[in-house]
């Protein structure tokens, strides 16, 4: 079976990713047994990021390299395993927000267009979103809306 | 000369009413009577005994009215007073105001009548133009000022009608129980009334002039007066038109009455203490920042009486200064609050907040308003504490209590004064509503010229103190005589002794 | 007026805000969008621009070569070299040119340095002595509020209590004081201060980057307005976005020069980002928290005036009452006297003709400079939601809805009542044109 890289150099729709992944040396890391379950952005999805951000990482290897493992979680983990957590850790160190309910398979504010691609050594989800780590501020300040709303 | 300074306001006052000059000549008439009292202050002769600049016609002999005038120390302060005052209110008047004419004829007339009623030796003489004075004061109040000040300048015109008819029976009780008949100062011999009509006359005098000073509980016609009036208004009645309440208990209860005045004195004594801590207690009470400014009036005239019912030499020359002091120092607030209201448009207590705010509020005048209400404190190094002081030294000797308690007033003006500026000066501004504009350079003039005096006099108290001294050693003396006199015996004496000095070495003629 | 959504997929809002609330789902901005709004917000992006490169530079200058000094007396005289730094986002050579502009510092601001105020050249220890220069102490208030109110996310906090930090810090502060046995000495009785002095410099780093970026940024937006590229509000918020997303991944690092030689404190391999690490920490602290300023809050404990949770200050630019400035001293007005500076002209002539004039100009700017302020933080938030949370024109409802418990949280942050936050924040008083 092909690995993780693999996949992704074949597949169609992953320039973006292969080029940041390889920019920031972490194809001999992608092709190791892990195994890893990988949340891969598209090309469009990386074309929703406005102009220069890529520019930016590119040019700043370590940061780069935070974002891409923060789309990698540790583990060969299916949709039916996702199901069963609310969030994962990734591999950056920072949780992901999931939420599977029936045909809704979403991974922070990215959803999967194409779940379960297995590879040699892990699975890769397809997201139409780039994903970033949620500050720690960000669930208090959802719920402080729900907790003021129910105040009345 | 002295007829100058009554001639030449009145003169410029019918110029005015004739719809001439306006605003220029206000203050230039202004300025030139207070430049003749600076004049007279250069020529004084603080050694002479007696009056000064004397001078007589006999008006209409037929009643007794003569035209007399003199001067001496005490006058001349009340004088100069007046001069400067008029030339601060006519300053602080609003250069937009309406029927400007009228309003500055009204307080020319006002001057000239009260400067009249300074120097007159005649007691009709003075009566008139303390009557003089009734009718352009009454249409300051009511033309110009708050939404009550009709209501404000009746019961002030009847309370000093009534003021009037008590001076007026005094008066005639004088000349018709006295002998020889006269309304001449000089040529009234007291001793020849019985002592209950003297008694009786000096109370109806205490009454009159105590509704014009006023002292409680006459006291009812100033916070509508002095709170619905404008502040040049204000300033004159504060200022200048009480002092005539007090000038004239001097002049004619204490000076004419030394022995009555001594069995009073004790009477007296806790009636001004009594001023001074009511006067007090109600400011403390006020939301409205003009009526706490009035209230704290009345009790700053507490303290004359209780000078001059200890009449002792220091305490008498407490008590003229006191009346100077005050008068700057009323002027001063009067003067700032008129601008706090004119430029954030109120005056309550509960709205006004932060003005201290050196960009957006009005920090120079909060500046002097702290300063006056430090003043009026009897804060040591301006004026208010040198009056105050020698008050406090002159009285406490003869009158320990009342003294007591008139010190205790003084730290409550603190009280009600910090409650004034805490909540004016200090605290923030209301972003929604302080959009005040600006106080003007000029509009500040007034305010730092009394400033200037406050302070200096506080600190150079001799160049007040001086001019007073004289009389007040001169009727402390008759006062002190008399009391000697009622505690030896009440037996014949030569009336020559009680009237004080020979009336004849009195005239010094200048002219 | 902001556009509309044509179909408005979600029922109204029942925050107190609400109004607020649909124009940050229409793409807008805290901010109503007014020509008078824009022209006051990007006239003091401007005016705060020009003293914010002295800032990045002087901080930058401190935090590389100052260092741990216990008593930098000299701390605020800038040298050459770092007036010629090359900003990173700026000039020729920019790795990502925000700015068209030049990359060393901006000439009007080497006009102030020589002639300052007075607009004559006078010895530069009269100009210091009269306060008649650049106010670093403002920039200094904000870097101490970042130090204070660490916890503000990101990696770089944890970061600066492991060991590998001290480790660093100890190689640095060894080779500062080299050849000084007295601040040797010093160093070996108090590490800690000497440590906690390094932290302090990191933050100095930290903040220096931080307005790196910003500078050209504003500066941009000033150029673009006066070529009337810039025509509303909103589009003034999205270039801020833009901007962020732009130079999120920028690397956050600090980094000692002793002797010509590098010391690496915080290396730029750790990864941490100017998004994470810089961005988000500045808003929270500078924006929402900082500290009360002593003169302008009372400190009475019974009152419960100031909150014991410092997570609860509200004293930042976001709930400031702009009326107190004027008197000398507190950091907001030492930034009012900088800006005051640096006005544009059309700006100057818009404040004659209200309030007070020239009088009252500092009060003028301070309330333009925080109606400037919301605005970036309604970029922050809307980069936030970009970021974190869905398209504006999401077609699942559900997205929306999540978007709107955002925006509906972020605007919590305006009403609570606790300490009076309510009565503090400034959020209403904005919306009102006649609020000046």
């Amino acid at each position: 079976m092909p690995d993780i890289v693999d996949i992704a150099v074949s597949a169609e729709g992953f320039s973006t990713l292969v080029t940041a992944v390889k920019a920031a040396n972490l194809v001999d890391t992608l092709k190791s047994p892990g195994p890893f379950t990988v949340f891969a952005p598209t090309d469009a999805a990386f074309a929703k990021l406005p102009p220069g951000t890529i520019t930016t990482l590119v040019q700043n290897i370590p940061q780069l390299t935070r974002i891409l493992c923060y789309h990698v979680v540790p583990g060969r983990l299916k949709k039916a395993d996702l199901a069963k957590y609310q969030s994962v850790g990734s591999v950056e160190g920072s949780p992901i927000d999931l939420l599977i309910e029936g045909d809704v398979f979403e991974v922070n504010n990215a959803t999967v267009i194409q779940a379960d691609i297995e590879a040699d050594n892990g699975i890769i989800h397809v997201i139409d979103t780039v994903i970033l780590m949620r500050p720690h501020w960000f669930w208090p300040i959802m719920n402080s809306a729900l907790a003021a709303s129910a105040r009345g | 000369m002295l007829s100058a300074l009554i001639v030449l306001p009145i003169l410029g006052s019918l110029l005015l009413f004739l719809g001439l000059g306006g605003r220029k000549l206000a203050v230039a008439l202004a300025g030139i009577l207070l430049g003749i009292s600076l004049l007279l202050f250069a020529n004084f002769d603080l050694q002479a005994e007696g009056l000064q600049w004397v001078q007589r016609w006999d008006w209409i002999p037929a009643i007794g009215l003569s035209y007399s005038l003199g001067l001496d120390g005490f006058s001349l302060l009340m004088v100069a007073l007046n001069g400067l005052l008029t030339l601060i209110a006519v300053l602080t008047a609003e250069p937009e105001v309406k029927r400007p004419n009228l309003l500055y004829g009204c307080i020319l007339l006002m001057s000239g009548s009260v400067n009249g009623a300074f120097v007159a030796q005649n007691l009709l003489l003075f009566f008139l133009f303390y009557e003089l004075v009734l009718i352009p004061i009454y249409l300051l109040i009511s033309i110009w000022g708050s939404p009550k000040r009709d209501y404000a300048a009746i019961k002030f015109l009847i309370y000093t009608a009534v003021s009037a008819i008590f001076l007026l029976g005094a008066f005639l009780a004088i000349y018709w129980l006295g002998d020889p008949h006269s309304f001449e100062l000089l040529e009234i011999r007291i001793t020849s009334l019985s002592p209950v009509a003297q008694t009786l006359t000096l109370l109806a005098l205490i009454v009159a002039f105590g509704i014009k000073m006023p002292l409680i509980p006459f006291h009812t016609w100033l916070p509508d007066a002095y709170g619905e009036s404008s502040p040049p208004v204000a300033i004159l009645l504060g200022g200048i038109l009480s002092k005539l309440g007090t000038y004239g208990l001097f002049r004619f209860g204490l000076q004419l009455f030394p022995q009555a005045w001594a069995d009073l004195g004790g009477i007296l004594a806790w009636w001004g203490a009594i001023a001074v801590l009511s006067g007090a207690l109600a400011a403390i009470a006020q939301k409205d920042i003009k009526r706490m400014v009035a209230y704290s009036s009345i009790g700053h005239m507490g303290y004359i009486l209780l000078g001059m019912a200890a009449a002792t030499p220091i305490s008498l020359t407490g008590a003229m200064v006191q009346m100077v002091s005050h008068g700057l120092i009323l002027a001063l607030l009067f003067d700032l609050v008129g601008l706090v209201e004119r430029k954030v448009g109120t005056r309550d207590l509960n709205v006004l907040n932060g003005l201290l705010n050196p960009l957006r509020g009005l920090p120079t005048v909060s500046a002097l308003l702290i300063l006056g209400g430090m003043a009026s404190a009897g804060i040591p190094g301006l004026v208010g504490f040198v009056a105050e002081f020698l008050i406090f030294q002159g009285s406490y000797q003869d009158f320990p209590l009342p003294t007591l308690i008139s010190i205790c007033g003084t730290g409550l003006t603190a009280v009600y004064f910090v409650i004034l500026l805490n909540r004016t000066c200090f605290g923030r501004l209301d972003n929604r509503t302080a959009y005040y504009p600006r106080v003007h350079g000029w509009e500040r003039i007034p305010g730092l010229i009394l400033t200037a005096l406050i302070v200096w006099f506080g600190i150079q108290p001799m160049n007040l103190v001086k001019w007073p001294q004289p009389l007040a050693f001169t009727l402390s003396t008759q006062v002190a005589q008399a009391q000697t006199l009622i505690l030896a015996s009440a037996g014949d004496l030569a009336p020559i002794t009680l009237s004080g000095a020979d009336p004849g070495k009195r005239e010094t003629s200048r002219n | 007026m902001t556009t509309t959504l044509t179909a408005r997929k979600l029922p109204p809002s029942t925050h107190p805000f609400a109004d607020i609330v649909h124009r940050l789902e229409a793409g807008g901005s805290m901010l109503p969008d007014t020509p008078e709004n824009l022209m006051q917000i990007i006239g003091l992006y401007k005016a705060y621009a020009v003293p914010m490169d002295f800032y990045w530079r002087d901080l930058l200058y401190i935090a590389e070569q100052v260092f741990v000094d216990p008593l930098p007396f000299f701390k605020f005289i800038i040298p050459e070299e770092y007036l010629k730094l090359a900003n990173h986002y700026a000039g020729d050579n920019a790795d990502l040119r925000i700015w068209r502009g030049q990359a060393t510092a901006h000439p009007e601001l080497l006009e102030f340095m020589e002639k300052g105020e007075l607009k004559r050249k006078l010895p530069r220890i009269l100009h210091h002595l009269w306060h008649d220069r650049i106010n670093m102490e403002f920039a200094e208030e904000c870097m101490r509020a970042m130090l204070w109110h660490r916890d503000m996310g990101g990696l770089l906090d944890p970061y600066m209590d492991s060991e590998e930090y001290k480790q660093n810090a100890d190689r640095a502060i060894r080779a500062y004081c080299q050849g000084n046995p007295l601040l040797m000495g010093l160093y070996k009785l108090f590490p800690d201060m000497f440590l906690e002095l390094c932290r302090q410099a990191t933050m100095y780093s930290v903040l220096g980057l931080f307005w790196e970026v910003m500078a050209p940024v504003f500066f941009e937006m000033s150029d673009l307005y006066d070529e009337g590229k810039i025509t509303s509000v909103p589009e003034a918020m999205n270039f801020l976005v833009n901007g962020i997303f732009a130079i999120a991944g920028r690397p956050i690092y600090h980094r000692v020069r002793i002797r010509g030689e590098w010391y690496d404190i915080v290396p730029k391999s750790k990864g941490f980002t100017w998004l994470y690490e810089a961005a988000f920490p500045y808003v929270e602290a500078v924006f929402y928290r900082t500290s009360p300023f002593r003169g302008t809050k009372s400190y009475n404990a019974q009152a419960n005036e100031v909150p014991t949770n410092q997570l609860d200050f509200h004293y930042g630019i976001l709930y400031a009452d702009k009326f107190p400035v004027g008197t000398a001293g507190i950091p907001p007005t030492l930034l009012h006297q900088d800006m005051y500076h640096f006005l544009p002209q059309y700006l100057v002539e818009y404040y004659r003709k209200h309030c007070r004039g020239e009088e009252d100009m500092l009060i003028q700017l301070g309330v333009s400079f925080q109606r400037s302020m919301y605005n970036v933080t309604s970029a922050v938030i809307q980069a936030g939601r970009a970021a974190f949370l869905y398209p504006l024109d999401d077609p699942n409802p559900r997205h929306l809805m999540m978007n709107r418990r955002y925006f509906e949280g972020q605007l919590n942050r305006f009403t609570r009542p606790e300490y009076g936050i309510r009565e503090a924040a400034r959020l209403a008083y904005i919306q009102d044109q006649n609020y000046r």
